[in-house]
């Protein structure tokens, strides 16, 4: 019986990376099904770009395919490692982005209808996060995104980072506070200016 | 000083607002895309499978590896080439070659100390 016969939820990860290894494209197929739209999602809501994300989630994979041969499924789960590989190839490229563009740079949002202008202060909300995400420390940038932007518990995120709970605690407080004070002096353009 | 900072700071509010924007934003997951994803798959699988010169070099022994350090064909046959010319050269020298014999080591002489008939030595 080939994989392809089975129902695709009866089968783990790590069990069908071991059997992409062993030649069956079917696994991979699988695999790619589960895994690609998940790492895009992430790559997307910290990059705010499809092509980047589209590349950040293909060379993600890329690696995941040439480590199939070494994968021990009893140490690691294949979405843990995903998540960890993604969020650091995200960090990297936010990185590039804070040394080439400049927070001043961000296009101001035009003049329009009522919903229109909605939608320019949501992609300027998106926007001047992924900016103030890029002049965080990676490691907080990282805590931040998986807590906030995938919706991740905390043992998920330490597992994730390979650090203890309270660390990712500290990370995301830390991270928070700083993308609170970078985020405040665009407090009138994210449309903040007349609360409290 | 408290003012100020209540007037310019983000609140945990405003912070969550900021976050479900972000949240709320989705790729395109296009058909394009997953086939690039599959091609990687396949590509990286091929590449494993194909066999590589080092593998063979391995699995040769001790006379491949030699073989490999002559320089293959074209080292084993020069060096080949030169054994038999030496061996030639041996066996029948060229004329030209005995001058500069000469030259290097001189012409051979036979001398004797003792005068003809008397092989023994005994006329003094």
């Amino acid at each position: 019986m080939t994989l392809a016969a089975l129902q695709d939820n009866e089968i783990p990860d790590g069990a069908l990376l071991v059997a992409y290894a062993n030649g069956d494209q079917d696994a991979a197929r699988i695999l790619a099904a589960r895994l690609a739209p998940r790492s895009l999602s992430q790559a997307y809501r910290m990059l705010g770009d499809q092509a980047e994300a589209e590349d950040v989630t293909q060379e993600a994979l890329i690696r995941l395919w040439r480590i199939a041969p070494e994968w021990r499924q009893d140490e690691a789960q294949v979405s843990t490692w995903l998540y960890r590989v993604t969020s650091n190839l995200c960090t990297d490229r936010l990185r590039k982005r804070k040394r080439n563009v400049g927070i001043d740079t961000i296009a101001e949002p035009e003049s329009g209808a009522p919903s229109v202008a909605e939608q320019m202060q949501e992609r300027t909300r998106i926007q001047a996060l992924q900016d103030a995400l890029a002049q965080l420390p990676e490691r907080q940038a990282q805590a931040v995104s998986l807590r906030h932007l995938d919706g991740l518990n905390n043992p998920e995120i330490a597992e994730i980072m390979e650090i203890s709970v309270e660390a990712v605690e500290s990370l995301t407080a830390r991270g928070k506070r700083a993308l609170a004070a970078i985020l405040a002096g665009r407090k009138a353009e994210l449309g903040y200016e007349n609360d409290q | 000083m408290k003012m100020t900072n209540d007037k310019h700071d983000m609140n945990d509010f405003d912070l969550d607002e900021v976050f479900a924007a972000a949240r709320r934003a989705e790729p395109v997951l296009s058909d394009d895309f997953m086939a690039r994803i599959l091609a990687d798959a396949a590509m990286v699988h091929e590449e494993r499978s194909a066999p590589t010169v080092p593998t063979s070099v391995e699995t040769g022994g001790f006379l491949t590896m030699l073989w490999s350090m002559l320089g293959g064909w074209a080292g084993t046959g020069g060096l080949a080439a030169a054994a038999v010319a030496g061996l030639w050269i041996g066996i029948a020298p060229p004329d030209a070659l005995s001058v500069i014999d000469e030259a290097i080591w001189g012409t051979s002489v036979d001398l004797s100390v003792f005068t003809s008939g008397d092989i023994l030595g005994v006329e003094g």
